[in-house]
């Protein structure tokens, strides 16, 4: 089975972000990092790809090239990477991103596209759907769970109650959450051997997409102002006189989390 | 001029080194340090990333680095609070003197559990009257028929409970005894069960989860297939598994460094005693960034002295002054992190004070600081030898 994996690259959640002053879009220089939350989706690929004797390909739209990130998935054993950067990019919205994703992803003509449920520096969480959308696909969000049977995706699909069990025949896009499966650290066999594999880098007229529909030009979704979140209350704390059990009980009862 | 970028590979084999030793973290360590437990699962993890066997043959299931890429699973293992001793001993000198000097056989026998990590191999040189002056080696290994027959008494071995064989440097000839000719010395690979062979815990206040031990020789009997290299050629031989060595203290030594520095930063950023963060105060800060500066060079010398080693360069003068900066450069740095912590700085629950003996360790051995000194006097400088 041949696996894609929607790969982001995004600036290490380690250090504080900055946010542009005109656009109010994510400042993304210097050094990228593979996206935690789609080192799931790779493991995953990867894990399936294995057991088929397949591939995984990744894709991925970053600014300048970077390759960092890619390189750090390819180590965890992905075959390939397809990488889209072009200026022409910069303010992409989420649409844009899936537009450009499904052209890279169509030229991969993969059995099955995995991505996370939403990137950790953006998270609108729309662009797994817009992509099945785009490539024609079926799609599952919130897959907390997947097998590939006879050429059908079987997924627990995670909700506010529980999860649905889920079929959809492939090719199909299924975003998973974190923790569908326990992500490999790249071996150092894995990191040598990422050195040499290739990275296929395209610009948008590679892609055929045309520069005034996606980027800064061709966002439908504008950021208009930015406000800081409000500091949250500060908790209470339960000291445990005896009843500390009870208390929390009824507290976790209160918010109906149990 | 030099390149000083880090190769994104290295990079990335820091990251990776640094998340799995995450995943146990300081608190697994120094648990089983204080309860005498072992480090086996760590060990186990870093073996199947293969980071414990980084330096060693790829034929034999090595990754095919250099000791540079062995330092920076040393350092990045310190770094995460988890100093391992056994990577100086069993990847460093015993991995290293087997792959540049074990049969095809012997290579072929015991490099691919040491490049697993399923199998470790310890180091015994020390003996009670031999220390820092090896040439007084009294362990002997006599020939009998074709086997060899050791007898004689090994002091601080580090590990011996937990690897299935040893290095041991045997005296094959002792024509030369009373001279102290260091030409009559040899290494024998030994069963750490072989009949014969006693061993007694050393209790030390390292704490480490590394036990040492007192070794007894009584006759034990090894094949011909246990001689490394050949009979006499035994120090040419340790020597060249010296610097890796010193190579992998150092970057023990700078990783708890670094360890002891982050932590020191992050207590002074958030302590408030007079009502600003200690930090703002430069009685406090100063040491620490003076401690920071001797820790990076430290990490220089200690990149130097392992470019030098791969490329096959003498790395002798670069490792030695690795080993001893790096030993108080990590010192100073873990005295000025417990310092900063005041009281806190000796508790158990703020992991810094139990790593103190793993430092004073690594300036003693494997080779002291005052031997260090007297080599850079000698041939670094040109003075008179001491000794
Ligand atoms: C926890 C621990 C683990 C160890 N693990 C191992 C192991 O796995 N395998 C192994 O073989 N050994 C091991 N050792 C032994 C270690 O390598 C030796 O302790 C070290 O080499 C010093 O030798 P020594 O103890 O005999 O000291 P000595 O040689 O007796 O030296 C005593 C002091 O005198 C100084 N001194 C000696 N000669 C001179 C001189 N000419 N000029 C100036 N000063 C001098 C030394 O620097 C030292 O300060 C370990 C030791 C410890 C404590």
């Amino acid at each position: 089975m041949h696996v894609v994996v929607c790969a982001k690259q995004i600036p290490d959640p380690a250090n504080p972000g900055r946010l542009s002053p005109d656009t109010h879009t994510l400042v993304r220089e210097g050094k990228l990092v593979l996206d935690d939350s789609d080192a799931y989706g790779v493991e995953l690929g990867l894990q399936l790809a294995e057991a088929t004797g397949g591939e995984v390909t990744l894709v991925s739209m970053a600014p300048h090239d970077e390759t960092s990130g890619l390189r750090t998935a390819l180590a965890m054993g992905a075959a390939r990477a397809i990488l889209v950067s072009d200026d022409a990019l910069a303010g992409s919205d989420a649409l844009s991103t899936a537009k450009v994703l499904a052209a890279a992803v169509r030229r991969a003509e993969p059995d099955l596209v995995l991505t996370a449920t939403e990137s950790t520096d953006g998270y609108t969480g729309t662009v797994p759907v817009q992509l099945a959308e785009l490539l024609g696909m079926p799609s599952v969000s919130f897959a907390k769970r997947l097998a590939v049977k006879d050429g059908v995706v079987h997924a627990d699909r995670q909700t506010e109650a529980g999860y649905d069990e889920v079929e959809v025949p492939l090719p199909a896009v299924v975003s998973v959450t974190a923790g569908v499966v326990e992500p490999r650290y790249p071996s150092f066999k894995g990191i040598m051997a990422a050195k040499n594999k290739p990275i296929e880098r395209l610009g948008l007229s590679d892609l055929g997409i045309d520069p005034a529909t996606v980027g800064l030009a061709g966002a439908r979704q504008e950021v208009v102002s930015v406000v800081a979140a409000e500091a949250r209350d500060a908790g209470e704390i339960v000291v445990d006189e005896g009843d500390a059990h009870e208390r929390i009980v009824a507290f976790l009862e209160q918010l109906k989390v149990i | 001029m030099t390149d000083f970028d880090e190769p994104a590979e290295t990079a990335m084999l820091r990251e990776s080194v640094a998340k799995v030793t995450a995943e146990f973290g300081p608190r697994y360590y120094q648990e089983r340090a204080a309860r005498g437990g072992r480090t086996i699962e760590l060990w186990q993890a870093l073996g199947d990333a293969g980071f414990v066997g980084v330096n060693l043959p790829e034929r034999y299931g090595g990754g095919g680095g250099g000791v540079a890429q062995l330092a920076v699973v040393c350092e990045e293992t310190a770094a995460g609070g988890c100093p391992l001793l056994l990577l100086l001993v069993s990847s460093a000198i015993s991995g290293e003197i087997l792959s540049r000097h074990g049969s095809e056989e012997q290579q072929a026998r015991w490099l691919p559990g040491l490049a697993s990590g399923r199998e470790k191999m310890v180091f015994a040189i020390t003996e009670p009257d031999a220390g820092s002056n090896s040439h007084r080696i009294s362990t002997t290994a006599t020939r009998d028929g074709d086997d060899w027959v050791l007898t004689g008494t090994k002091y601080y071995i580090s590990g011996v409970d937990e690897a299935p064989r040893m290095l041991v440097v045997a005296r094959t000839s002792t024509e030369g005894r009373s001279g102290g000719d260091s030409s009559d010395l040899s290494l024998f690979v030994v069963d750490t069960n072989a009949p014969g062979l006693d061993r007694t815990p050393i209790p030390v206040e390292v704490g480490a989860p590394e036990k040492q031990f007192q070794l007894h020789f009584d006759a034990v009997r090894v094949g011909p297939d246990r001689l490394v290299g050949t009979a006499g050629d035994g120090l040419r031989l340790v020597f060249s598994g010296l610097n890796p060595e010193r190579i992998a203290g150092a970057a023990i030594c700078t990783g708890i460094g670094r360890y002891a520095l982050a932590k020191a930063a992050g207590y002074a950023r958030d302590r408030q005693v007079w009502g600003q963060p200690i930090g703002a105060h430069q009685g406090v800060s100063h040491p620490l960034a003076a401690a920071a500066i001797g820790v990076e060079l430290a990490r220089l010398m200690t990149e130097k002295a392992a470019w030098l080693h791969d490329h096959d360069r003498p790395a002798g003068e670069a490792s030695n002054m690795a080993k001893f900066a790096a030993a108080d450069a990590g010192l100073g740095a873990l005295d000025a992190a417990i310092q900063v912590h005041g009281g806190n700085g000796m508790a158990s629950d703020y992991r810094l004070a139990h790593l103190w003996g793993m430092l004073r360790l690594l300036r003693i051995a494997p080779v002291s600081r005052e031997m260090i000194l007297n080599y850079v006097a000698q041939h670094t400088l040109g003075l008179p030898r001491s000794y």
